[in-house]
């Protein structure tokens, strides 16, 4: 390795670290301050939660742009506009650790799904309550029924089926609860194929172990599907959640593909903003 | 009273009814969970539509130890008995 390259890769792994000690730290931070004012100042539960979410939203633009610039990262997003339409499901591949924070910091309101770790941290456990994420602490069914009713009411979810990152060059495999959940309310399904290429921060890789070049993230907002296209009278509801979630696999497999630009093309092949790729609505 | 031969042949009817399962793959052996790919909500399901089928009241506590086809077809089974000595 050059000296150069050596340097390069040194940069980019104190610029994670930073990047995520920031996190960290202005997680606490924020938690102590801004948090609680937003809390105190807003008039009903129902403020304090779309305030929260908005904070959230901005808190982790603030983190992509810091990644952004400190060049550890980069990304392009392809249908932007379709993830700020309200009571909408939006399912996506879990190829990163940051796949979350990038999709919320491209929808003003988003509601997540938020695993019980969070929800005993001393000082997150309360931004995470007044936003009024939903735990997955619960029965299975309890969080079917609490999500669909958030979408009922016109609030957007995020869910990653995977349940977790996915395993580098196995199949994917989903669970059903995503399925169930769209199901339930009724409402569109928004697709969103996320890439990451080269490989960084994925299952098993630790956040120093920063890949040749910055990890180059895709995000394609695909065409909205509808749940009740799987679930003709008749069909009972656990047969059509195994059709929704084997559509799932499908989409998600082939867009995958679609989206990772070939292997020996190299270089980025970046579309002009606003433009869709072809092929990955097909 | 059923016995445990028809209950097993209905249950497999309502396991590939419900949940599109080969029915060769619902031997008595089989497990929900690992075998058939049954997961927790689907649980439930199964649940409400043997208590259609039965007309019996299945209790979840009855269900949660149900790990294999047999073990839900002698829970049903059983709960015939119950209501049989109790004449319900």
């Amino acid at each position: 390795m050059s000296l150069r390259n050596r340097l390069d890769r040194g940069w980019r792994m104190f610029g994670t670290g930073l990047s995520f000690a920031c996190f960290g730290l202005g997680g606490v931070l924020l938690s102590l301050t801004l948090f609680p004012l937003i809390r105190l100042t807003s008039p009903d539960r129902d403020t304090t939660r779309r305030r929260i979410q908005r904070a959230m939203h901005y808190t982790f633009r603030l983190f992509v742009l810091q990644m952004t610039l400190l060049g550890v990262i980069s990304y392009e997003v392809r249908g932007r506009e379709r993830l700020r339409r309200g009571g909408t499901l939006v399912v996506a591949n879990h190829p990163s650790l940051i796949d979350v924070v990038l999709l919320i910091a491209l929808m003003p309101e988003a509601d997540c799904i938020v695993k019980q770790a969070l929800w005993r941290n001393p000082f997150l456990r309360w931004p995470v309550a007044w936003a009024d994420y939903t735990p997955n602490s619960d029965s299975a069914e309890q969080l079917v029924e609490t999500a669909a009713a958030k979408l009922r009411a016109g609030r957007s979810l995020i869910i990653f089926p995977e349940g977790t990152r996915s395993r580098p060059g196995q199949p994917l495999t989903m669970q059903r609860g995503a399925a169930r959940i769209a199901l339930a309310a009724g409402t569109e399904v928004l697709p969103v194929t996320i890439t990451c290429e080269p490989r960084m921060l994925g299952k098993g890789e630790p956040w120093y172990r920063v890949p040749p070049r910055p990890g180059h993230w895709r995000m394609v907002v695909g065409e909205p599907m509808h749940a009740a296209d799987y679930a003709p009278a008749g069909v009972p509801e656990p047969l059509a959640a195994r059709r929704l979630t084997r559509h799932f696999v499908e989409y998600f497999t082939r867009s995958v593909t679609a989206v990772t630009p070939a292997a020996a093309g190299g270089g980025s092949a970046l579309v002009p903003g606003g433009t869709m790729y072809r092929g990955v609505d097909a | 009273m059923d016995s445990k031969e028809e209950i097993h042949a209905r249950l497999k009817e309502v396991l590939v009814e419900l949940f599109e399962i080969e029915p060769a793959k619902i031997t008595p052996e089989a497990h929900l969970y690992q075998d058939l790919g049954i997961d927790s909500i689907d649980a439930i399901d199964l649940l409400l539509r043997l208590k259609e089928l039965t007309g019996r009241k299945i209790q979840p506590e009855t269900f949660k130890h149900v790990r294999t086809v047999a073990d839900v077809t002698e829970a049903i089974h059983a709960l015939g008995l119950s209501e049989a000595a109790t004449g319900t």
